[in-house]
Formats: C-alpha cells, structure tokens, sequence
C-alpha cells in the first residue's frame, strides 16, 4: 500500500512539472551531477525558505546553505585519490568536523521554524555522554538483542567511582594522582580524570559481570524485569549509603551525593607547551573543551562498537540473538557470549557515567531514576537498534529534545497558537508514544541495519535455550 | 573528475570561512545592552526602568513541584524590592531574570539543572549577582561554580539555604571544599540549621516534653536540621526515643507510625520538606497515634502544602515574624502583601532581603564581579526588611531569631520567638 | 552384552553434593526469617499482630494487582508494564467519582457512602476494563508475531503514556481522597486494634477474589482462557476464538486494577501518577513469587510481600527499616527469578524449547 501511494505522488508531481515545460525526459537526460546539483539546490532553497519565513533570519542562514549545497551536492562517497578511497571516510569526518567546530558558530546561527535557536553549547557535552550511553546500550539490545532496562545502574556506578576517586569523598585518606584544580587543603582520592575513567569502565564492568552471571540465562523478558529491579537497588544503595547497614561507614554520602568532583585537565606543564587546557574547570571555554574531550570518547566508542560488530564476538551476538538453539548448537558459547555484551555495555556507561559526574562536578542519587533506563533505551529504538549512526542520530535528537527541545518547541507553540502549553511536562509521555509508535510501525528504527530489520518484520526462532516454561 | 572534486572542496571551504566570519563579526553585541540568560531555563528579563539594563541579577529557585506558591512569591518579592530602588544599584541600571532549577519530572530541583545554571550565570558576562538557591543541596552546586567563574568569583546570596556546611565546618572538607579559588563568594540572610534545630528544643523542653521520637527525609536539608534537634534536645535533657528516615515514595507509614506510638514519645520532630510526602506521613501518624504532638522546621513552612491535618502543630521559621516587622520590614508586609493579595509568606521577606543586600554590594563594586563579592563580606544593612544586621566573613548574618509558629487554619501564628543559647548550637 | 550388574546392590543415581547447596541455603535463610520473626513477637505480641493485619490489608490491595499481572502473563506471556499505571489510572477514576460526581466529604451517612463506593468501583472496573482492552488492541495484537521483544518494549513506553495522561489531567502533585471509610476500631483485644477500614479492604478484595475464581473455573469463557494459556494454536483448532478471550482477559485483567485503584485511593488516602509504578513493580513481584500465571500463587505472593513489606517497615528488632523496602523486594525478586522461576505454587517442567 505504502508503494502504491508513493507511485501516485510521483505521477502527479511529474505531471505538474511536465505541465510546466520540465517533463520527466529532460530530467532523465540531464547528467547525474546536475542532477544531484538540482536536489541539493531544492533542499537548500526549502531550508532557506523555511527559515526566513517561520524563524529568525541571519546571515550566516545563507552560509548553511551554502554548506549544506556542498555537502549534498558532489558524490563525495566516491572521491578517489590515487586509488585510495577516501570517500567512505567523507560523511565522519565532515560530521566530526561541523561537530568540532560547533563552539565556533553556535552564536551566530539563525533560528530555524518549530525547533527555535540551536542548541547551546552544554547540551553538545551532554549530547556526547548520552550518545556514548546509547552506545553502550547498543551492545545489549542492538547487538546481541537482550533487553536492558537497568542501564542507569552503569551511569550510576561510573558517576560514584568518579565520586570516589576524584573527590574528598573519602577525607581520610589522602591519594593524589595527577589531580588538576584542588582546592587548598584538599584531602581524599584524587586520581587525574584520565585515569577515573578507564578505572570507572573496568569497575562497572565488573559489577556488569557480576549481575549478568546469575541472571543472563533467564529468558527475555525475566531478564528486563532482573535488570530494572538491579536499576533500582543501586540508586537506593546510593541514596542509604551514608550509614551502610548501620556500620556508620560513609560509602555514598546518602542523598546529599558527592559534590564537587574533580575537573579533567592536562595539567601545567602541557598546557604551557603544548596549548592544551590544564584545568577544564577553570578554562575560559568550559563547555568547548569538554565537547572535544567527549568527542574524543565519542570516536573511540564508535571504533569499538564498529570492530567488535564485525568481529567473531559480534557474529555470536548477532547469532544468538536470532536464535539461540542454533547458536547453541553451532558452538557459540551463549553464556560466555552474553556476558561479554553486558560487560562491554556496562563499560561504556560506566566511562559516559564518569564524565558526566565530572561535567557536572557532582554525583546525586536523584539523578539516577528508572526513566532513564527507558530514555537511552528509547534512542536506541528510535535510531536504529544495531546501527551506529541510528543510534548516534537518536541519542542526539532526544538528548537535545530533553534539555531544551521540548521547550522550544514549547515557547514557538504558544507563540504562535496562544496556548499556554507546558511541553517538557509531557516529556516522558512524547518518548513513550515514540516507542510506542516506531515499534508499532518500524521497529528496526530510522536508520536501520537491514539485517534487524528482516528479524524484526518476519520473526525470529526466539525460544531461549533454558527455559523454565510455567504450567 | 578528482580535479573537480578540489575545487569544489576549496569554494566549499571559503564559502564556510567567509560564513564564520560574517557570523563571528555579525554577532558582536552593542556595549550597552545585555544578553538574556536563555528561556529553556530563565523567564524574560523584567526591567521597568529607563533606557536599558546594564547587567542583569539571577535568582535561582525551584519554580515547579508543590513549592511553587512559596518560590514564586519570594521571585515576585525580589522584583518588588527591586522596583523600590528604582531598578538600579548605585548609578548602575539592573534587570531580573527568574530561572528555575527544577524539572516537571522530579517536581524539585534537579542537580543538573543547577549545574547547567550555574555555568550559564557564570558565562554570561551580563550576570552580575546572583540570589538564590532555596535548597541547599543546589547551592552546593552553583556556588563551586561561580567561584571559579571568569571574570572573578561570582556572588550569590541566599535568602533560604540553611545547611551549615557552605559557610561554616560542618561535614569533613566543608567549607572549603565549595570554594576552590579559597576565596568566599556566598552569603546568606537566614539563620542555619545549627540554630533552627536548637531553637526547636527549646521549645519541645518549654511544652514539657520529655520523650521525643525524631523523624528525617534523608536529604541534606532535614537530615542536618533533625541532628541538630536531637544533639540539643539530649543536652535539655529530653530523651530522643528514636531516630529514622522516613522514603518519600513510600505509600503508607501505618508502620512507621506504629513504631512511633509503640515509644511512648509524646511528640514527633519531622526533620525535612513536605514535598516528600510530608502530608502523607502526619496523616498517617495522626491516625495511628493521635496523642502524639507534631513539630516540624521550616520544611514544612506552607500551611497550604501540609493540609488541614497539620492543625495544631509546632513550625519554625528562621526570622521574624512577619507581623513583628518595623520600618521597611513593615512597609514590605503592606505593601507586598497588597499586591500579592495574601498576607506573605515568611519566606518572601528574605527575598527581598536579600536582594536588597546584593544590590547594594553591586553598587559597592562598580559592575566589576569580584569587587562586587568583594563588598558583600562585612556588609552592614541598616533599617532593613528583616532589621539591622552584618553579613560577617564567612558570609552568616549575625541575626538569628528563631520563631515559633502554631498553624491555624491556612495560616501560620507566631507563639515566640527565641534566640538559641550558644551551647545548645552547632 | 549385559553388563556385569551385580545383583544384590541395586544402582542408584549418586545425588552430587552440590545439589544440596541450594535447599540448604534457603532453609537456612527460612529459618533466620522465622527466628527473626519469632524474636520480635515475643518482643511485643499485640504489637506484631497489629503489624500483621496492616501486611495482610496491603496484601490485599496487592493481590488485586498481582491477580492481573498473572491474568495477562498467563495468557500471552507478556509482562504488561502499563498494568500498574492502569491502576494509577483506576485510583485517579475512582478519587474523581468519589470527591466530584458523589461529593463525598469526610463522616459522610453509611447510606451515601455505600451508593458511592458501588458506584465508584462499577465506572472504575468497568472503565480500566476498557482502556486496557484498547491497549491490548492497538498496541499488542499487531505484534503478536514479533520478537518477544518488541511487545515488552511497546508495553514499557504504554507505562509512560498512561503516567503522562495522568500528569496531564491530574497534574503532578499527589490528589488527596477525604477519609470517607469510618474510622474506629472494629475490634481491639489485648492491644492489638483492627480498624474498620482494614475490614472494609477485605470485604471488597474477597468477593471479587471469589468472582474471578468462579469466572476462571466455572464459566466458558474461564475455559477459553484457560485453554488459550495453555496452547494458543490448540484452543484455535477447537473452536476458540482466541483474539476474543484474549481482550476479555485484558478487560477482567483491568477491571481488577480499576477494584484495586478504588481500594487504594480509599486506604491509603493520596494517588499522584507515578503510585503506579512502584506499586505495580511490587505486585509483579508479588505474581512472580506465587508462580506466574497461577491464581492461587498470585494471591499467596501479594500477601506474603505485603507481610514482608509491614515487617521491615514496622519491627523493632533488627529491621532494616523503610529504607530498604524497595531494595529488599526486588532482592526476593531476583532471587526468585534466578533460583525457583516458577516460583512458590508453580510447576518445573521440562527444560527446552
């Protein structure tokens, strides 16, 4: 049905161009460079009118477009320079790029219709940590297809060991290594942020273990529920843990949380030699250098998640999340296989966890709910469960529809229409209804991997190999 | 066909210098207006006075959740005392912008939400001051913030935290820990827990109570207020028969209020904020236990947000009566009060108090932040809203009533108010 | 060729140690329970029944939760998340109903609030009966083929659009329901106080407790539920229609919750939109405990988790309070999904697919 309504709309837009003296023929013959040129050149144009028309005209409107014209236009995925070919590398780079130099022009963008001003330069930082999260997720419920619905105990865990070992938290001991920005008299763990952060992975990978050695065998649907109830357990641990047990020992500081905790930073020596920031907390561009560093992350997340999906590990994962007997049966080792997916998804969160804790130079167990969980499971979905540009593209939209999105969106609503709507009040019920909808209707997300979306639309072998069935 | 590729990648690469460029030199302000901290956390910048504003002053509080009747009314208080002085510091033109830490989701303040404040006051060179937070937990955030903000450390003055460990030595690390350039950049105008707890006892040995079961909401804030009650009421010689948390998302506290009538304590202090399902709590222990008194800190200050079930029970608020008030504190209640159409909350007074102090530490520091922190410590307010008073080195102000109040109805009337005795504090 | 048996030692499988392990450990965990639980009542006899009866009135409540939980589970094999915000929703019907349709006010004459709460529990039945049928129409019948993971995921973002309904017509804050039930005890021996509202719980919890029973048990279409949880393909080779007793389990399913919402809102006095939540977590819990997709079980699980529940709250020796509530029960629920999965009153059987 779907195709027969596009059939119908390309007949009559042709119809109408034919009408006009630009029948089909002249398109055909025209050469594909013009005709990518003319595309691009539509896309520009509607952007421009859209932005002059319903949001606030600059100048540097016409330089999007003009950036937006050079990007489209050319075949850059087919650059080949002296038989090396680069074109694969164009759309990353020219994402990492317009990225990276985003605190650059952020001031000067116009405002576009619906979404109102772009997003500020705090919401990129966090944008970067939630992709990294998503990421990780990935692993979990993209790769090896197991659903995950106590992801926030990884983000917990990555913000507390960055509380722990980047803070006075433990005032008792005094442990300083490569520690930028102390305040005078500062006593406690302080390791430099380069270290907490591989330190808070690997430790979360471990708790990621430990919880998925009794529970990964349960069936899917056990499994989520196993997982939300960990979600659970770990922030009211951290909310009880000023007093634990009642032995008076001060694990959490209980729901006042760990505040301030250190900020990265190279230290004196590189930042005099080689210009970097010694103490990102103090830098004059704050939000500027944390986005590099989290885009830094960013790649490095991606370059594993793209290695380790075309790896033999990744082929487990992919194997036992179409159907297990098989895998069982072709020797993939299905405990050992899902437990590597949990760990390496509990590493990443644990990392993207830590940095958001020294982003924000605290970690609170109010910041750890089970909305969360759903939250980055939700840009997973919408993205692409098991493809990484899906799941960077949903990551990024909904960290921004979350921070300011919904607000704006708000704002230019009751502007226009006079009503007095609270958007961010819905939020959860507008993710909800995302979900809701793309399961209903494309489950394999916008950007799929073709292979999921097969699995999705004509069904798996899904019966777990153990499996207690209830009478 | 590589060759095409080139050129179109060099014009592609002007055409984005030149675009940067035009934007970099489109965007620079003119000198005398301010930039407006953005709407996804601020509301517009109220300025009724002439020309444009030179800077702008903050204030930070929890604008959604059930606090909002108190929060929104000390916002409308600091733009009153801000219009009485003509919308200036000194000989510099003030705007206000009210920006809310707190989401529709936690119905509080939520940590990153001050977070990203704090680094947006502190970025925005138009920010000159700040007033807030309302809870302490918040301030603990902002305040490490604007101390390292460039240009120089950013003031803020509070007109509500009351957890001892931003100014004073309370838990290990504090006070330094909040101010990592080692110099002070906050300041309050109400008294801190280690009195109000005190303050409290006090008034539990003048009723006679000689055995008191003591309740917290496990949060900074009524955790520190329900310890300082505790210590002082074992030094009065009062027996605390037992001391718990009570969890907030918790649907019945039949048990809880079991074990408190189980104690024989003839009164309960409830350590913490009625937004964690304080009212549910005192229902249920004046169903269970109906003999047993309740006595509450000034978490639970809004009559409106106990309900009809807190009749009868002991509140203190750090301050003054609002009815006590002389001078311009009377002035305030008047004139305030006629425009809200209520008589104000205790709380609105320290609003505009404490606008009042950042403002003339404003027009001491010339529009420059640090000077402007600088003139706040050791600021003496003369025939004040609140009185006479000094903000001392630490940033404290050495006036520290305490007063009592019974809730009647939807209101709250005062019983006494006390100074704590030096022993019973800290 | 015969082996070499020898005829006076009949072989016997060796039972390996490490099966022990397990009975072993749970008896000893049984055994400092009931220590736990005998020192306290000695503690202050009164006292713990007192305790007691808050436990089984909460288990009531839970039971009602639970019992759909089950239903569903049964039937489809799908975890319904949203079940718990349909009885939010239930609760928010109900408060509606009681404070604005019959204007109920505290002390109000036994007469009025008989009619009330009658007519409360019909419309909110009858409407969380309906809504979650159109859920389980618009949402879960178009996967039934899918993976099972898209049905859960689906029901999980169906929990966050029934909580923002919530948030949309009631607002965020909690709605408070006047005392209506009478207050005063109904009896109280020795210390130990039973109030007429614990009594009033347990009267509406048992007649629809028995209701569905008859209905499960009795009735056809309790039989084409019945069959349809056994084998869906089967009871359509005989005739069932299963779509239709599939919506007619979600219709009692929420019909129970609206009963549930009800009680809760007259018990418990507050219902704010995340009340859903955190109890449905405890209810599943609850189901899982007694057996997923066993009546009886579900029963059995709620009460137990609403005794354990009053316990740690309520003890004096050695509780670890109202802290760890949350902690502990999702404990019993991890602990039950990975060592018995079928729970108290379920069956083991074979392993495989």
């Amino acid at each position: 049905m779907r195709r027969r309504v596009v059939q119908s709309l390309s007949r009559a837009w042709w119809a109408g161009l034919g009408a006009v003296g630009l029948p089909r023929e002249r398109w055909d013959a025209l050469p594909v460079t013009r005709r990518r040129a003319v595309k691009a050149g539509l896309w520009v144009a509607i952007f421009l009118v859209l932005v002059a028309l319903f949001g606030v005209w600059k100048i540097s409107a016409l330089a999007v477009g003009a950036v937006i014209f050079v990007l489209l236009a050319p075949a850059w995925d087919r650059l080949t320079i002296r038989g090396w070919r680069i074109g694969k590398w164009f759309a990353p780079a020219a994402v990492i790029a317009i990225v990276a130099a985003y605190p650059y022009y952020v001031n000067s963008m116009p405002e576009v219709p619906l979404f109102g001003p772009f997003p500020q330069l705090s919401t990129l930082v966090v944008m970067t940590i939630f992709t990294m999260m998503a990421l990780g997720l990935n692993f979990v419920v993209g790769y090896a297809g197991l659903l995950d619905l106590g992801y926030v105990a990884f983000y917990a865990m990555g913000a507390y060991m960055a509380g722990w070992f980047a803070s006075s938290q433990f005032s008792k001991q005094h442990l300083n290594i490569g520690a930028i920005g102390l305040y005078p008299g500062a006593t406690g763990f302080h390791f430099s942020i380069w270290l907490v952060l591989p330190m808070a992975g690997i430790a979360t990978a471990v708790v990621g273990v430990l919880i998925g050695l009794p529970t990964l065998r349960l069936r899917g649907d056990y499994l989520a529920i196993v997982t939300l109830g960990f979600g659970e357990i770990l922030p009211q641990i951290a909310r009880n843990g000023d007093n634990l047990f009642g032995t008076g020992f001060n694990l959490t500081n209980g729901t006042g949380g760990i505040t301030p905790i250190d900020g990265p930073g190279f230290g004196n020596w590189l930042g005099h030699h080689l210009h970097l920031p010694a103490n990102f907390l103090t830098a004059g561009d704050l939000d500027s250098v944390f986005l590099w560093t989290g885009i830094v992350l960013v790649l490095i997340t991606v370059f594993c998640s793209a290695r380790l999906r075309d790896s033999r590990l990744g082929r487990a994962w992919i194997a036992i999340r179409e159907d297990e007997v098989a895998a069982a049966a072709m020797g993939v080792p299905l405990m050992r296989t899902k437990t590597w997916a949990y760990a390496t998804g509990a590493f990443f969160g644990g990392v993207a966890g830590a940095y958001y804790a020294s982003y924000k130079s605290g970690a609170f167990p109010d910041d750890f709910f089970f909305q969360i969980s759903v939250f980055i499971l939700a840009m997973v979905i919408l993205g692409g469960m098991g493809n990484i540009w899906g799941v960077i593209f949903g990551a990024c939209f909904l960290t921004y529809l979350d921070r300011e999105g919904l607000s704006n969106i708000g704002t230019q609503i009751n502007n226009s229409f006079g009503t007095n709507l609270d958007v961010p009040k819905y939020e959860f019920g507008i993710f909800g209804i995302i979900i809701v909808v793309v399961m209903l209707f494309r489950p394999e997300g916008l950007i799929p991997s073709s292979r999921r979306a097969a699995e999705l639309h004509e069904g798996v072998h899904d019966e777990p190999l153990y499996d207690a069935e209830i009478a | 066909m590589s060759k095409k590729f080139l050129v179109l990648a060099l014009v592609g690469a002007a055409v984005v210098v030149a675009a940067v460029a035009a934007g970099y030199s489109g965007s620079a302000r003119s000198a005398t207006s301010v930039t407006p901290l953005p709407s996804s956390s601020c509301g517009p910048v109220v300025y009724k006075g002439s020309g444009k504003p030179d800077f702008i002053i903050a204030s930070d509080l929890p604008l959604q959740g059930a606090i909002r009747h108190q929060t929104v009314q000390i916002s409308r208080a600091v733009i009153w005392e801000l219009a009485q002085k003509g919308w200036k510091a000194g000989s510099l033109k003030i705007g206000y912008q009210s920006c809310d830490d707190s989401t529709a989701q936690t119905g509080g303040w939520d940590s990153a939400k001050c977070a990203t404040n704090g680094r947006l006051y502190a970025a925005n060179r138009s920010v000159i001051a700040v007033v807030g937070t309302f809870n302490s937990g918040c301030a603990k955030i902002i305040v490490p913030i604007l101390n390292r903000a460039n240009p120089g450390p950013m003031l803020m003055v509070s007109p509500a935290n009351t957890n001892p460990g931003l100014t004073k030595h309370w838990d290990p690390g504090e006070p330094q820990k909040y101010y990592p350039t080692g110099v002070r950049n906050y300041a309050r105008v109400v008294a801190t827990d280690d009195f109000q707890g005190p303050a409290d006892a006090m008034w539990s040995k003048s009723l006679g109570y000689k055995k008191v079961y003591v309740l917290n909401d496990k949060q900074t804030y009524g955790f520190g207020v329900a310890t300082t009650y505790k210590n002082a009421a074992k030094k009065l010689g009062i027996q605390v028969v037992g001391f718990k948390g009570w969890d907030a998302k918790q649907s019945s506290y039949e048990s809880l209020a079991n074990l408190v009538k189980a104690s024989g304590a003839q009164a309960v202090f409830l350590g913490g904020i009625v937004c964690n399902n304080g009212a549910k709590l005192m229902q249920d222990l004046r169903s269970v236990a109906p003999n047993v008194k309740l006595q509450m800190p000034d978490g639970f200050s809004d009559p409106l947000a106990n309900g009809a079930v807190a009749q009868g029970a002991y509140i203190s608020v750090a301050g003054q009566p609002p009815k006590s008030l002389t001078g311009t504190g009377a002035t305030f209640v008047k004139s305030f009060g006629k425009q809200i159409g209520t008589e104000p909350n205790p709380y609105s007074q320290y609003g505009a108090q404490a606008m009042q102090v950042v403002l003339q530490a404003v027009a001491a520091g010339g529009g420059d932040r640090a000077k402007t922190n600088k003139a706040v410590f050791g600021l003496s307010i003369t025939g004040g809203i609140i009185g006479n008073f000094t903000i001392n080195a630490t940033g404290d102000t050495n006036l520290t009533p305490i007063t009592i109040y019974k809730q009647v109805g939807k209101k709250l009337v005062p019983q006494k108010t006390l100074i704590p005795a030096a022993n019973l504090v800290g | 060729m015969a082996t070499n048996v020898s005829a006076h030692a009949p072989l016997r499988a060796k039972r390996s140690a490490s099966s022990y392990v397990l009975p072993t450990a749970a008896a000893l965990l049984l055994g400092l329970l009931l220590l736990w639980l005998g020192v306290n009542f000695v503690k202050g006899p009164a006292y713990f029944f007192t305790i007691s009866f808050i436990g089984l009135t909460n288990g009531a409540v839970y039971a009602l939760v639970a019992l759909g939980y089950t239903l569903v589970y049964g039937i489809l094999e799908l975890i319904n998340f949203a079940h718990g915000d349909l009885f939010m929703l239930g609760g928010m019907i109900s408060a509606t109903m009681l404070i604005t349709v019959f204007g109920l006010k505290a002390h109000s004459s036994t007469g009025a609030l008989v009619v009330a709460l009658l007519g409360s529990l019909a419309v909110a039945m009858v409407a969380c009966g309906l809504i979650n049928a159109s859920i389980e129409f618009v949402a879960y019948r178009p996967l039934r083929g899918a993976p099972r993971l898209a049905p859960l995921i689906t029901a999980v973002g169906m929990s966050f659009i029934l909580q923002n309904v919530a948030i949309a017509w009631k607002g965020p804050s909690y709605i408070a329901i006047p005392n209506v039930l009478p207050t005063g005890n109904v009896f109280s021996i020795a210390g130990v106080v039973y109030t007429w509202e614990k009594l009033i719980v347990i009267i509406v919890t048992l007649p629809v407790l028995f209701a569905l029973l008859w209905l499960v048990l009795r009735t056809r279409q309790g039989k084409a539920m019945r069959a349809t949880a056994q084998d869906r393909d089967a009871a359509a080779m005989m005739g069932i229609n299963v779509n239709r007793t599939i919506s007619f389990t979600f219709l009692i399913a929420g019909g129970l919750a609206g009963a549930a919402g009800l009680l809760y809102a007259l018990y418990f006095g507050q219902v704010r939109y995340d009340t859903g939540f955190s109890l449905g977590l405890i209810a599943f819990t609850a189901a899982v405990l007694g057996g997923i997709g066993n009546l009886p079980g579900a029963v059995l699980g709620a009460v137990s988790i609403g005794f354990i529940q009053a316990y740690n709250d309520g003890l004096t020796w050695h509780a670890p309070g109202s802290d760890w509530t949350q902690s502990i029960v999702f404990a019993i629920l991890i602990l039950i999904l990975v060592f018995r999965p079928e729970g108290l009153l379920g069956e083991r059987t074979p392993e495989g697919a």
